[in-house]
């Protein structure tokens, strides 16, 4: 955890331009970063806590009524038909895996290449990534025909005989969603260790006592046991950073090994892996931004963070842009006519407006995060935020979708609509997530607390000499 | 022993079907074994301290209910029952199929039914009679389903009351009485226009015994307009028959003989298809012309279509009489007709260059003027006795529905029997029928359903369906069909030759006595009893007496009378407002199959419409009237008009249909009925309320939007074909030049050859089944897929389901139009799945429910399928059919109920499924196999009879699809692609056999044979014929909006030509 290690010769002019900006504003101590933080936990839950909770437990509710129905009824219960037959329930798995990236992304990549700044955000971007993930394997669970026979996906031995078919990419998708959660699962709790340990320090209550005690594992901050931490991290890190790549890869296989006009495309891959993360960290920020205000961490999550986040939107969103102009072009240079209707019926045909929506929230919002005024404007960037988490759920609705609804044969040609179904599942899991979440900043530190110490000069072992220590904060 | 045909007596409540004679005694240990799995005792072996005595006592309850006890007992009288005494060649398991007919109005169909263990599943053609050669159409193929319905009429219903069999009868016993006193004066039978030699025994036999009973025959869909032609252009008793197969042009005038007018019958089909038969360059093929004002099949597969209203069409007929008698007189006369004079020119001239193998055919709805106008046709182009023959068939004339009317309003009739047909609903409007019944003392009515004309009747009668009766009939060629029942009525009915003989005061016959006793009088004379019992066994088996078919009988036109006929009928002046049709139904008949679901739910074959009617109108009309139907966002909104004519007026749905005559409107018959089961309840307007008389088309109606949108639910949203080469047709002049063109099409063609990057398993099996379909002799009937239907257990899923895309049929026919909105042409192709070699579904599939066979079927395990769909979004041919819903398990209406809904399919309906087959459950995948459980079947037959010799391949072309045996155009071709000597290998070898999508390296197993057309190359219009694959693949085609053609003069006059 060293700093940066500019040279100490530099003029002063030249070592102001160069200076970083300080991660943790206004001096902030250990003291103050554990008491605020822990603080969150085990202060009475304010009332818009138990108003949100409560409200978003109910939509939540709501997906599980939704799936029961569903369950009891028949899939017909969406709008699905023929030659629609994945709509929103597809659209919503990837769209919640999407978001599940930014996550591990954050703790994982951003950890190896020791991007700083990460610490403040990636407890809770981890967080958010599992009840992303566990959001997005409801659809695939529930969107079959007969759940009850969903563990035929699974590989374990029956007297049938009958194995999976390795050949299909639903599979592949059981096992990249399966080992992304549970590999960002232990990652995750492995980083909540040392902050858990805290909190049964600091705790009261009998309860709390037993279940941080149970939870942090004996945690006792020995240098035994750092020296074990960050080997473990390390490791999990490495084993993570793969993944992020891998799962939206496989995710996107569902669609690229089809020989669908408009899904068979070997773009896929890197376009679906920049949307996850494009979509992952305007998540982020739609959760963090409030937290922010809310709790009172404007030191820990500076102006910084959210430049830095605002700049990985504007990257991967033109990457995005970019693969959407690049279909087009590839879609007319194949000479194939089928490929060439299916992306003229998406920016012209019925589902035009989805097609519109996608780029003007994907592609034209995030422009104006070139301009740093944007940038520092927390509206505009909640503005823009907002635009992208509807823009990437378009853009999966524009390919499953409008890929569906015209392919070969017109003869076959159909247009899909949801029912009340559709929507109440959806808005159910957006409540599940929001629930979760919020359960999460209640009962667990959703900042690194350690992690976060461990950028204060303080822990800068030279002691406030050179760029970083303790004269450069004034 | 004798065998007695009866059920054992029935008790009090009207009769059941039983399934077995504890049933019938109805023991309370019945009724306990009948809830339990196992009976009384059995569950008490399980029990600690069974007594020996228990354990006996339990074994020998256990042997008496599994009937081993019974089958020593000897009952004075035998009855039917299942298998306590097996007929030796039943096998349990096994089908059995026997030989009937279908009575249809215009000759009887003969049929094979499959029988399971007494329950016929599945209807076929007879294949050794001329008149089927074993296919057989919707109506024939659905009717299995009407014998199932659980709607249908189950107890004698007295002034709307249950009643009883014995009352009936009590009450026929004191009518008799009055009959007798006044020699049947008041008495009048109403019956259809079946033909039944032993009903019209028991007629003479009810003749001579109330000699002045009225007998009156009514077929509102077969009005006799071509009867009474018939018997002014070539004298009386006399029924043409069409030599299609002789024929190298055919005019159709307004004769949808291809479809569901039933001109020529299935015969004809096969006669005409048969001509369009094209194996290489330089075979021959017939040309059709046809004029008509709504797009039917025969216009769809007419190498030159007019459209004209229909009151126009006897004015082209006779504009070519007048050309054609030019070139026969060597003048040339002037010709005036809504026509353009080049196409009546060069028609006539091409008639007349092929006369004596021409052929003109005029449709049922036309007036009996333009059947004669037909005849003078056919006399001067010398078609007479080439490929217009004649056969005797002697009728009583009977008076009609009008006279019988006219009886009533007199107060005539006292007693009328109807004996089939529903009057009260589609008897002509003018007649004000209703009424009239009313005012009859005793109305009795014979029928299946209680339907609108049982409401108005004193008596119902429950009739046994053709399927469970024993009968006899004619077939369209005279010969003697035979109808034997392959179950006892489900419901009690009786039959209506039963009827007749017990209102004859004859006892009811036992089984088939009264049809063994008029065939004793045809086949029985001067042969002894042995020799007899041999022919009427062979009757029975064969389903036909065999060379009974009438022979023909040379005739020729009498011109002079047809001219003074002719002159005496002026032609309507194309005439003032709007013209409507009154159009038979693909789906309704004249309204007796509306309460099949089957038929409701299989689209019309050209405007893809589902469970209900529409008012059909051109483009150039609808817009000129301010209509539209159109399609918003997958579902068709369809404005809703009140269409008025003479002080009547119904609301009807309007659909827009392309290529239709301006002018014009057409409404199909048969819907809109008010009491009618749940199947037909509520769908669609009532058109015979508008229709006087026998017309098929009037004039001067009156159409006003009503402001109100219906929702339609149509299965084919889109009709263009995109400039893809899915249906791909060329003239036959281009075909001889280029014998390869079809493999030109499009940028298909312009693809890299295909390159495989992966090693395809072997396919390497003695039988490689594959399919071939001639989509130049396809007319897109849709037997084909009501046949796949009952083969395979495929539910329905009503309206609501099919507006969203979800029927389930497995084969289906795809309808493009070609070229203008205005005057397009029609294509047919019947899509099933593909069985690729390199299926796409296969790969995608995450449990490997859908996987290859070593035969090249792509099939599916139900059992493994957890319903992820994604076969369905990688198949590109869209084949593959999802259960949304418990189809199979769950009432229609109550389908987003889940466990909530109602549970109830009728039990009587699951008898229907094939056993060999199974029903699909909810969330699982389905799709076509090929039929693989009669692939299977072939196979153990061949493997048992093949024993330890190595002769284990199925005989070629033995084994048929359900698809194939039905096609009575034989345009699909199945077999065994390894086996050189099988048809299917030969055809695939055709110069113009080309894959749909082929170039995306499926592989499929099932190729079609390209569309031909034959256009007359001096026609207006001709060079664009069957050029619609051709114009496309150069890029300067039709475009793909059919609305970007060149705009119609709205006016008939300039109507007709193709651009």
């Amino acid at each position: 955890m060293m700093s940066n290690d500019t040279p100490l010769t530099m003029p002063d002019a030249a070592a102001e331009m160069v200076r970083r900006r300080p991660l943790v504003l206004h001096g902030r101590g250990y003291r103050w970063i554990t008491e605020h933080i822990s603080g969150i936990t085990e202060r009475r839950a304010p009332k818009w806590w138990w108003f949100a909770t409560v409200s978003s437990g109910l939509l939540a509710l709501l997906a599980a009524a939704m799936f029961t129905y569903l369950v009891a009824t028949g899939v017909g219960v969406w709008g699905l038909n023929q030659p629609v037959s994945w709509a929103w329930d597809i659209t919503n798995f990837v769209f919640w895996i999407g978001i599940g990236h930014a996550g591990t992304l954050i703790s994982a990549i951003l950890f190896l290449t020791r991007q700083k700044w990460r610490t403040s955000i990636n407890r809770s971007a981890e967080a958010m990534t599992l009840f992303a993930v566990m959001c997005a394997g409801l659809f695939p669970a529930f969107h079959v025909g007969r759940v009850w026979m969903v563990w035929f996906l699974a590989p374990v031995p029956t007297p049938m005989g009958v194995w999976q078919n390795f050949r299909s990419p639903l599979l592949w998708d059981v096992f990249a969603v399966s080992t992304y959660f549970t590999v960002s699962i232990i990652f995750w709790y492995t980083g909540l260790v040392p902050d858990l340990a805290t909190l049964r320090d600091r705790a009261k209550t009998r309860l709390r006592k037993m279940f941080f005690g149970i939870f942090a594992l004996g945690w006792r901050g020995s240098n035994r046991q750092w020296r074990h931490y960050e080997k473990a991290y390390l490791v999990l890190a490495g084993i993570s950073t793969p993944l992020v790549l891998s799962v939206h890869s496989v995710v996107s296989f569902d669609f690229a090994v089809s020989i669908l006009p408009s899904w068979h495309t070997t773009i896929f891959p890197p376009y679906f892996v920049a949307g996850a993360i494009f979509g992952g960290f305007a998540m982020v920020l739609t959760l963090l931004l409030p937290a922010r205000a809310i709790f009172g961490l404007h030191d820990l999550i500076t102006p910084k963070h959210i430049d830095n986040m605002c700049k990985i939107i504007l990257l991967t969103g033109s990457i995005v842009g970019y693969a959407y102009t690049m279909e087009f072009f590839i879609a007319w240079y194949s000479g194939n006519p089928f490929e060439r209707f299916a992306f003229y019926n998406r920016a012209t045909g019925p589902y035009q407006w989805a097609f519109l929506g996608m780029i003007s929230c994907n592609v034209l919002a995030p422009q104006f995060f070139w301009f740093k005024r944007c940038r520092r404007n927390l509206w505009v960037i909640y503005g823009v935020v907002m635009c992208v988490n509807a823009g990437m759920w378009f853009e999966r609705f524009v390919i499953i979708v409008g890929g569906l609804h015209r392919d070969f044969l017109p003869s076959s040609w159909g247009y899909f609509k949801p029912t009340w179904v559709d929507v109440c599942t959806f808005a159910g899991t957006i409540g599940f997530f929001v629930f979760l979440f919020l359960i999460f900043i209640r009962f667990l530190p959703m900042i690194t607390m350690f992690e976060v110490k461990a950028i204060l000069p303080e822990a800068n072992p030279h002691h406030g000499h050179g760029p970083g220590g303790r004269e450069d904060r004034r | 022993m004798n065998p007695s045909f009866l059920h054992p007596p029935a008790d009090a409540t009207g009769k059941r079907y039983w399934r077995s004679l504890e049933e019938t005694a109805d023991t309370p240990e019945f009724r306990e074994w009948l809830e339990r799995e196992f009976p009384e005792g059995a569950s008490e072996l399980e029990m600690d301290g069974m007594s020996r005595r228990n354990f006996l006592r339990v074994m020998s309850a256990s042997l008496a209910l599994a009937g081993i006890g019974l089958s020593g007992c000897r009952r004075p009288e035998a009855h039917l029952v299942p298998y306590t005494k097996t007929p030796e060649w039943l096998v349990p398991g096994r089908n059995l199929r026997y030989a009937t007919f279908m009575p249809r109005r215009r000759g009887g169909m003969p049929l094979h039914v499959t029988t399971y263990n007494g329950r016929p599943t599945k209807i076929e053609g007879n294949p050794l009679h001329p008149c089927s050669g074993g296919a057989t159409d919707t109506f024939a193929q659905a009717s299995v389903l009407e014998l199932y319905d659980p709607e249908r009429s189950r107890a004698y219903v007295k002034n709307g009351a249950a009643s009883s069999e014995a009352a009936f009868f009590a009450e026929i016993e004191r009518l008799r009485a009055d009959w007798a006193a006044d020699r049947g004066r008041t008495l009048a039978f109403l019956v259809d226009g079946t033909d039944s030699p032993t009903r019209e025994r028991l007629r003479r036999l009810l003749q001579a015994k109330y000699p002045e009973a009225v007998w009156c025959v009514e077929e509102p869909l077969s009005p006799g307009h071509d009867v009474a032609a018939c018997e002014i252009a070539y004298g009386p008793g006399l029924i043409p028959a069409f030599q299609f197969d002789k024929a190298a042009v055919v005019l159709s005038l307004d004769c949808d003989f291809l479809g569901n007018e039933d001109e020529g019958g299935l015969a004809a089909v096969r006669a005409f298809t048969g001509g369009r038969k094209v194996e290489k360059p330089g075979d021959k093929m017939n040309r059709l012309y046809a004029v008509e004002s709504r797009y039917t099949l025969t216009g769809g597969m007419a190498d030159h279509r007019l459209r004209m209203p229909a009151n126009q069409i006897g004015a082209v007929a006779s504009a070519l009489v007048r050309e054609i008698s030019g070139f026969a007189s060597g003048g040339k006369p002037p010709v005036e007709s809504g026509a353009s004079p080049a196409w009546i020119r060069e028609a006539a001239r091409d008639l007349w260059d092929h006369r004596r193998r021409a052929l003109v055919v005029a449709g049922l709805l036309q007036p009996p003027v333009v059947h004669v106008l037909a005849a003078m046709l056919n006399e001067v182009l010398g078609n007479t006795g080439n490929t217009v023959k004649f056969i005797r068939r002697e009728r009583a004339p009977a008076p009609g529905l009008a006279q019988l009317a006219a009886r009533i309003r007199e107060g005539k009739v006292g007693t009328l029997f109807i004996l089939g047909g529903n009057p009260a609903y589609n008897a002509p409007a003018d007649l004000g029928w209703e009424k009239l019944q009313g005012s009859v003392k005793t109305v009795i009515r014979w029928g299946l359903h209680e339907d609108e004309t049982s409401a108005r009747s004193a008596w119902h009668v429950p009739a046994a369906h053709y399927l469970e009766a024993w009968g006899d009939g004619l077939a369209r060629d005279g010969s003697l069909l035979c109808a034997q029942p392959m179950i006892l009525p489900l419901w009690g009915g009786l039959s209506e030759i039963e009827l007749l003989a017990r209102i004859a005061g004859l006892p009811r016959p036992e089984g088939p006595e009264a049809v063994r006793t008029t065939f004793r009088e045809r086949a029985g004379k001067g042969s002894d009893a042995f020799a007899f019992d041999q022919a009427w066994e062979r009757f029975v088996h064969d389903g036909f007496l065999g060379e009974s078919a009438a022979a023909f009988v040379a005739r020729r036109a009498d011109l002079r009378r047809c001219a003074d006929f002719v002159a005496a009928h002026p032609m309507p002046a194309a005439g003032e407002g709007i013209e409507l049709v009154f159009a038979p139904d693909a789906s309704a008949d004249d309204g007796r199959c509306l309460n099949n679901a089957w038929l409701q739910e299989v689209p019309d074959p050209v405007t893809k419409l589902t469970w209900e009617n529409a008012a059909l109108v051109s483009p150039a009309t609808a817009r000129a009237l301010g209509l539209s139907s159109r399609n918003v966002k997958g579902v068709l909104n369809s404005d809703v008009v009140r269409i008025a004519l003479g002080g009547r007026f119904v609301e009807a749905p309007v659909l827009v249909a392309p290529g239709h005559a301006n002018h014009s409107i057409t409404l199909p018959l048969g819907y809109g009925r008010w009491k009618v089961g749940k199947v037909g309840e509520g769908s669609g307007f009532n058109a015979w309320a508008l229709r006087d008389g026998t017309a098929g088309f009037a004039l001067g109606a009156r159409v006003e939007r009503t402001g109100r949108v219906a929702k339609l639910a149509v299965t084919q949203e889109h009709g263009a074909m995109e400039g893809r080469a899915l249906v791909r047709e060329a003239p036959l002049k281009i075909f001889e030049e280029d014998p390869e063109c079809v493999d030109k099409m499009t940028d298909e063609a312009h693809m890299p050859p295909l390159r495989s990057a992966y090693e395809h398993p072997k396919m390497d099996a003695p039988h490689q089944w594959a399919m071939s379909i001639d989509l130049n002799r396809c007319t897109g009937c849709n037997a084909c897929v009501i046949a796949c239907q009952s083969e395979n257990n495929i539910p329905i899923v009503g309206k609501d389901q099919v507006a969203k895309g979800r029927e389930m049929h497995w084969i289906r026919l795809d309808r493009y139009y070609a070229g203008s909105e205005d005057d397009p042409a029609l294509l047919a192709q019947p899509v099933t799945c593909m069985q690729c070699e390199n299926a796409p579904c296969e790969t995608v599939c995450p449990v490997n429910a859908t996987v290859h066979s070593e035969e090249g079927l792509n099939v599916m395990a139900y059992n493994r399928c957890v319903g992820t769909r994604y076969c369905s979004n990688n198949c590109p041919y869209k084949v593959r059919r999802f259960n949304f819903f418990d189809y199979n398990r769950r009432q229609l209406d109550s389908l987003y109920l889940g466990p909530l809904g109602s549970k109830g399919v009728a039990e009587t309906v699951k008898m229907q499924k094939n056993p060999n087959v199974t029903v699909r459950m909810r969330g699982v995948m389905e799709k076509c196999t090929f039929c693989v459980q009669r692939l299977e079947e072939a196979k153990i037959d061949q493997k048992v009879k093949a024993g330890a010799s190595p002769d284990v391949l199925v005989p070629t072309d033995s084994v048929k699809t359900a698809c194939q045996q039905v096609c009575p155009a034989q345009a699909i071709v199945f077999g065994n692609q390894a086996d050189p000597k099988s048809e299917v290998a030969r055809v695939k070898k055709f110069p113009h056999d080309y894959g749909m999508l082929a170039y995306l390296n499926v592989r499929p197993r099932v190729t079609y044979l390209a569309k031909l057309r034959n256009p007359n190359p001096r026609m207006p219009g001709a060079d664009q014929v069957g050029m619609s694959s051709l114009a496309e693949a150069h890029g300067h085609g039709p475009s793909a909006s059919p609305a970007a053609g060149p705009p119609q003069a709205p006016h008939p006059a300039e109507a007709g030509r193709r651009p």
